[in-house]
C-alpha cells in the first residue's frame, strides 16, 4: 500500500465552509473596522488606502502626460474645474506641473507601492503563512497603519496652502526644498510615513522570529515570508536615515540652520538665504549631504518595493506551475544578497552630484554586481516553470508578466549603473522608463498577482476570472506601449520633469512619441477600472471561495475560507517545506505543509483559545 | 526629418565632442548585450509557457533544483557584469576624473541661476579673477574678488555662449541658488551644478554649430525653460567674437572710470560688494 493513500484526510481542504469566527468575541464597530488590531483588517485597510492613493497618483500621471502630449491645451473634463493657481485656461501651469511630478512620485512610492508591498501583503500573509493568530504586536500594527492616511493627507494638503504642494521632485533636494509651506508639509508627511515603515518592520521581524507554527524552521518559510522578513530588516535599518534627513531638512526650513545651505546663497527671488547670516564667512552647509542621506534610504527603498513582490511571484509561480521552487535556498540567499548590496550602491544615483569620481568607480562596480542576484532570481523562476504544469489564471499571468517586464527593467538598470553611460542618460526619460518598468511592470504586476491570488482568502469570495484576465492583458499591452517608447526619447536626450519639452529644438521631433505614450497611458488608466469593478463586484456577487481554491501548500490555505479573528480553526503543525508539489509521497500533485505524514503518531491536540 | 523606429540607437542627437563616439559605442555594446539577454530570457519564457502549459494528462515533475546549474548561472552574470563594469571604468575616468583633466586651452566659469545660465570669460588679460562666495550679490553672481585686478576685465554673458572648436574647454561649474545640471546633449556631457562647490567639466567640440544647453535637474517652475545656446566656432570666428567682447568691456570700464571721481577709480564690483556687506 502506498503512503499516498493515507493522505485522504486533507480532502476537507477543498470543501466550502462557512465563515469561521474562531476566537471571535463581540467588539464595537469602531474596534472591528476602524481601530482594529486584527492583522487581516489592517491589511485590508492598507489595501484600501493604497488603492485610493493609486487612483489619485494615477490621475496626476495623466495630467502630466496630457501636458507633455498637448502642452498649453486645456485638460479634458477636469481642466475647467481646477483653480487658476494651478491651471491657466484649463492648461497645466509650470508650477503646478512640478507639483504634479513631485506628488505623483511621492504618492506612488510612499503611499501606494510601499504600503501595498509591506503593509497589505506583510500584514495579511505573515501570520497566516506562518500559522499563527496575529502579529506579535497588534496595537503597534494598528498605529503603523493609521500613520499612513495621516501622513498622506498631510503631504496632499500642500495643494491647499500658499505656494502649492511640494515641488522639488520626490527626492526633495535642498536648497530648492528648503523653503515653502508645501515642502514643510511634505517633510512632516514623509517623517510620519517613515515611522509607519519602522513600526511595521519591527513587528514583522518579531512575528516571523517568534510566532512560527510548531515545527516550522526558517527554511520552511514560503519565499513571500522570507522576502518580507529581509525587507523588514531593510525598513528597520534604512528608514531612520530617511527620517533623520527629513528632520534635518525641517530644521533648515524652519530655523534656517543652514545644514544643507551653503554660504551666501541667492534665493530664487534674488535675495540671500537667511542661513548665510548665521553660519558666517567660510562656513555653510552642503546640499550633497542630503542626497547621501536620502539615497542611503531610498536605494534600499527600491528593494523594499520589489523584494516582497519577488516573494509573491515565487509563491504564485510554484502554485500554478504545480512544481517546487527551483533552488529554494539560492532564492533565499539571493534575497539576502540583494538586500545587503542594496545598502552599498546608493551612490549610483549621485554619479553627477559632484561626489568624487573615485567613489563613482566604486559605486559603479557594486551596483553592477547587484545584477547577479537579480539574474539568479530570474533564472530560478524560469527553472520553476520548467517541466511544470502551468495553469493560466489571473495571478499566474500577472506573475509571468512580472518576469517579462522585470527583465527589461533590470537590463535598463545596467545602462545607468555604468557611470559613463549614466552621464548622458541621467535625469532623462530613460530613467523614467527604467523606474516604471521596475515599479509598475515589476512591483505592480507582482502586486496584482498577489491581490488576485489571496483575494479568496481575504474576502471569502472568488473574483471573476474572465475580467481578471482581461485586466491583465489590457494592462500588459498598454503598459509596454506606454513605457517602452520612453527609453527611446530618453536616448534622444529628453529630460525628465520638464513642463514643456518643445522649448528645445532637439526635442520638438519627439512630440508624436509623447502623444503615442499619452494615448496608451490613458488606456492603461482606463483598464484599471476593470480591477476596481472586479474587486467591488466580486465582494458582493463573487462565488464563495473554498478553503484552498488553488490547491496550494502554504499554511494560509489551512485556515477557513474567510478566517475570523484568530485565523485558524485547527492546530497547525508544520511537517515539510512549502513547495512539495508533484511529490511522489502523495497521490495528488500537492502536499500541504500542515498534513501529518502517516509515520508520525497522531499527537494529543490542544484546541486554540 | 524624423522617422519612428523601435531601435533606440537611432535616437541619439548628433555627437560633436571628442568622447561622444566612444560613449555612444559603449551604449551600443551594453544595448546589444541587453538585447541578447532579453531575447534569451523572453524566448525561454515563451517556450516554457507553451511547452509546459497545462493540458489533460500533463504532469509536472518533482524537482527542487540543481546546485551545478545555480553555480553556473551565478558565475556567468558575475563575470559578464563585473567585466562590463571594469571595461567601462576607463571611459568614466576619461570624462570625470580630475587627474585625467586635459590641459585647458580655454577656461570659463559657468553658474546656474533659476532660470538662466551665466558664463564668465577671462577677458583681455586671459586670466579669470579670483572669486569667493562672500563677494556674491545679485549683481556679482560669480563672487569676483573686487581687490583682484585680473577680475576687472572679466566678461559675463547670459544664455548664449561662444567657444572655439577643437579646443579643450574646462568649465568651472557652480550655482548661485539651487541645484541645476549642466547638460549638453550633443556633447554627451552632464554635470550637476552644486551651490557652494566648483566642479570641473571638460569637453572638446569637434564640429562648429549651434548646440542647445539644457538644465537637467529640477530647479523650480521655470526649470523647463532654462535653456542656453552654445555656439561652437572656428578659431578665427571665435577670436573675432572675443575681441569684440573685450573691446566692449574696455569701453564699459573706461566709461565707469570717467564717471567715478578722478582721485579714486573704484571698480563697480567693489562698490557693490561694499554696499552689500554694509547691508548685512
Amino acid at each position: 500500500m502506498s503512503a499516498a493513500s493515507t493522505y485522504a484526510e486533507h480532502a476537507d481542504t477543498l470543501t466550502h465552509d462557512a465563515h469561521s469566527h474562531v476566537g471571535h468575541h463581540s467588539v464595537s464597530f469602531i474596534r472591528k473596522y476602524i481601530f482594529s488590531t486584527d492583522h487581516k483588517t489592517i491589511a485590508k485597510q492598507f489595501l484600501t488606502s493604497s488603492l485610493f492613493f493609486l487612483l489619485v497618483g494615477g490621475a496626476f500621471a495623466l495630467f502630466i502626460r496630457w501636458q507633455l502630449a498637448y502642452p498649453g491645451e486645456p485638460i479634458p473634463i477636469v481642466g475647467k474645474w481646477l483653480p487658476e493657481t494651478f491651471v491657466s485656461n484649463g492648461a497645466v501651469q509650470p508650477g503646478f506641473y512640478t507639483q504634479l511630478v513631485t506628488m505623483h512620485a511621492t504618492i506612488m512610492i510612499f503611499f501606494v507601492i510601499i504600503p501595498l508591498a509591506t503593509g497589505a501583503f506583510a500584514n495579511f500573509c505573515i501570520p497566516l503563512m506562518i500559522g499563527t493568530d496575529d502579529m506579535a504586536m497588534p496595537t503597534v500594527n494598528m498605529i503603523s497603519f493609521w500613520l499612513v492616511p495621516v501622513a498622506g493627507l498631510t503631504v496632499m494638503s500642500g495643494f491647499f496652502v500658499e505656494g502649492g504642494a511640494a515641488a522639488s521632485g520626490w527626492t526633495s533636494y535642498p536648497p530648492l526644498s528648503a523653503s515653502g509651506t508645501g515642502h514643510m508639509l511634505w517633510v512632516i508627511g514623509i517623517f510620519l510615513v517613515g515611522f509607519s515603515s519602522i513600526l511595521g518592520g519591527m513587528n514583522y521581524l518579531a512575528t516571523v522570529l517568534n510566532k512560527r507554527a510548531k515545527g516550522m524552521r526558517m527554511f520552511d518559510l514560503p519565499l513571500t515570508v522570507w522576502a518580507l522578513f529581509i525587507t523588514s530588516i531593510l525598513q528597520v535599518l534604512g528608514t531612520p536615515v530617511l527620517a533623520s534627513a527629513a528632520a534635518l531638512l525641517f530644521v533648515d526650513q524652519v530655523f534656517h540652520a543652514g545644514i544643507f545651505i551653503p554660504e551666501n546663497l541667492l534665493t530664487p527671488t534674488g535675495g540671500l538665504y537667511p542661513s548665510g547670516a548665521h553660519v558666517g564667512a567660510g562656513g555653510g552647509g552642503q546640499p550633497v549631504l542630503f542626497q547621501h542621506l536620502f539615497w542611503f534610504y531610498s536605494h534600499p527603498a527600491v528593494y523594499i518595493m520589489i523584494l516582497p513582490v519577488m516573494g509573491v511571484v515565487s509563491d504564485v509561480l510554484a502554485t500554478f506551475a504545480r512544481k517546487a521552487i527551483f533552488g529554494y535556498k539560492a532564492m533565499v540567499f539571493a534575497i539576502m544578497a540583494i538586500a545587503f548590496l542594496g545598502f552599498v550602491v546608493w551612490g549610483h544615483h549621485m554619479f553627477l552630484s559632484g561626489m568624487s569620481p573615485l567613489l563613482g568607480t566604486t559605486f559603479m562596480l557594486s551596483t553592477i554586481v547587484i545584477a547577479v542576484p537579480s539574474s539568479i532570481k530570474v533564472f530560478n523562476w524560469l527553472g520553476t516553470i520548467w517541466k511544470g504544469n502551468i495553469h493560466f489564471t489571473t495571478p499566474s499571468l500577472n506573475a509571468l508578466g512580472f518576469i517579462a517586464t522585470f527583465v527589461v527593467g533590470g537590463l535598463s538598470g545596467v545602462f545607468m549603473a555604468i557611470g559613463p553611460i549614466d552621464v548622458y542618460i541621467h535625469d532623462t526619460y530613460f530613467i523614467v522608463a527604467h523606474i516604471h518598468y521596475v515599479l509598475f511592470g515589476g512591483a505592480l504586476f507582482g502586486i496584482f498577482a498577489g491581490l488576485y491570488y489571496w483575494y479568496p482568502k481575504m474576502f471569502g469570495k472568488m473574483y471573476n476570472e474572465t475580467l481578471g484576465k482581461f485586466h491583465f492583458a489590457l494592462t500588459f499591452i498598454t503598459f509596454n506601449l506606454c513605457f517602452f517608447p520612453m527609453h527611446m526619447i530618453g536616448v534622444g536626450g529628453h529630460m525628465r520633469r520638464i513642463h514643456d519639452p518643445y522649448v528645445y529644438e532637439f526635442l520638438k521631433p519627439f512630440q508624436p512619441i509623447n502623444q503615442f505614450i499619452t494615448v496608451f497611458a490613458i488606456l492603461m488608466g482606463l483598464a484599471q477600472l476593470l480591477l476596481v469593478f472586479n474587486f467591488l463586484w466580486s465582494l458582493k456577487y463573487g462565488r464563495p471561495a473554498p478553503r484552498n481554491p488553488w490547491r496550494a501548500n502554504t499554511l494560509e490555505w489551512a485556515a477557513p475560507a474567510h478566517p475570523g479573528h484568530g485565523n485558524f480553526d485547527r492546530d497547525i503543525t508544520v511537517y515539510r517545506a512549502p513547495y512539495e508539489y508533484a511529490s511522489p509521497e502523495s497521490k495528488r500533485d500537492y502536499l500541504p505543509q500542515w498534513i501529518r505524514p502517516p509515520y508520525i503518531e497522531k499527537e494529543k491536540t490542544v484546541s486554540v483559545s | 526629418m524624423f522617422d519612428f523606429s523601435w531601435n533606440m540607437l537611432t535616437y541619439f542627437p548628433p555627437g560633436v565632442s571628442t568622447y561622444s563616439d566612444a560613449l555612444d559605442d559603449l551604449f551600443r555594446l551594453v544595448y546589444w548585450i541587453s538585447v541578447a539577454i532579453f531575447l534569451l530570457v523572453q524566448i525561454t519564457l515563451v517556450v516554457f509557457i507553451v511547452k509546459y502549459r497545462t493540458r489533460p494528462g500533463h504532469k509536472s515533475i518533482y524537482h527542487h533544483g540543481n546546485n551545478v546549474v545555480e553555480f553556473v548561472w551565478t558565475l556567468a552574470p558575475t563575470l559578464l557584469f563585473a567585466g562590463l563594469g571594469l571595461y567601462s571604468d576607463e571611459m568614466w575616468k576619461v570624462v570625470k576624473y580630475s587627474s585625467r583633466l586635459p590641459l585647458p586651452d580655454i577656461e570659463i566659469d559657468v553658474v546656474g541661476q533659476a532660470f538662466n545660465w551665466h558664463a564668465r570669460y577671462p577677458g583681455a588679460d586671459g586670466i579669470l579673477g579670483k572669486r569667493h562666495a562672500r563677494y556674491r550679490t545679485a549683481q556679482n553672481l560669480f563672487g569676483i574678488d573686487p581687490t583682484d585686478p585680473h577680475g576687472k576685465d572679466d566678461i559675463v554673458l547670459t544664455g548664449e555662449f561662444n567657444l572655439p572648436v577643437n579646443k579643450n574647454v574646462v568649465v568651472h561649474l557652480s550655482s548661485v541658488d539651487v541645484l541645476h545640471s549642466y547638460f549638453l546633449p550633443n556633447f554627451r556631457i552632464k554635470q550637476d551644478a552644486v551651490p557652494g562647490s566648483w566642479i570641473d567639466v571638460w569637453f572638446n567640440g569637434t564640429k562648429p554649430g549651434k548646440y542647445e544647453l539644457a538644465c537637467a535637474e529640477l530647479c523650480g517652475s521655470g526649470h523647463y525653460a532654462m535653456r542656453g545656446v552654445l555656439n561652437l566656432q572656428s578659431d578665427k570666428d571665435f577670436a573675432e567674437w572675443m575681441d569684440a567682447k573685450i573691446a566692449a568691456k574696455k569701453a564699459v570700464l573706461a566709461a565707469e572710470a570717467a564717471s567715478t571721481s578722478s582721485e579714486t577709480a573704484v571698480p563697480s564690483t567693489a562698490q557693490q560688494a561694499a554696499a552689500s556687506s554694509t547691508a548685512h
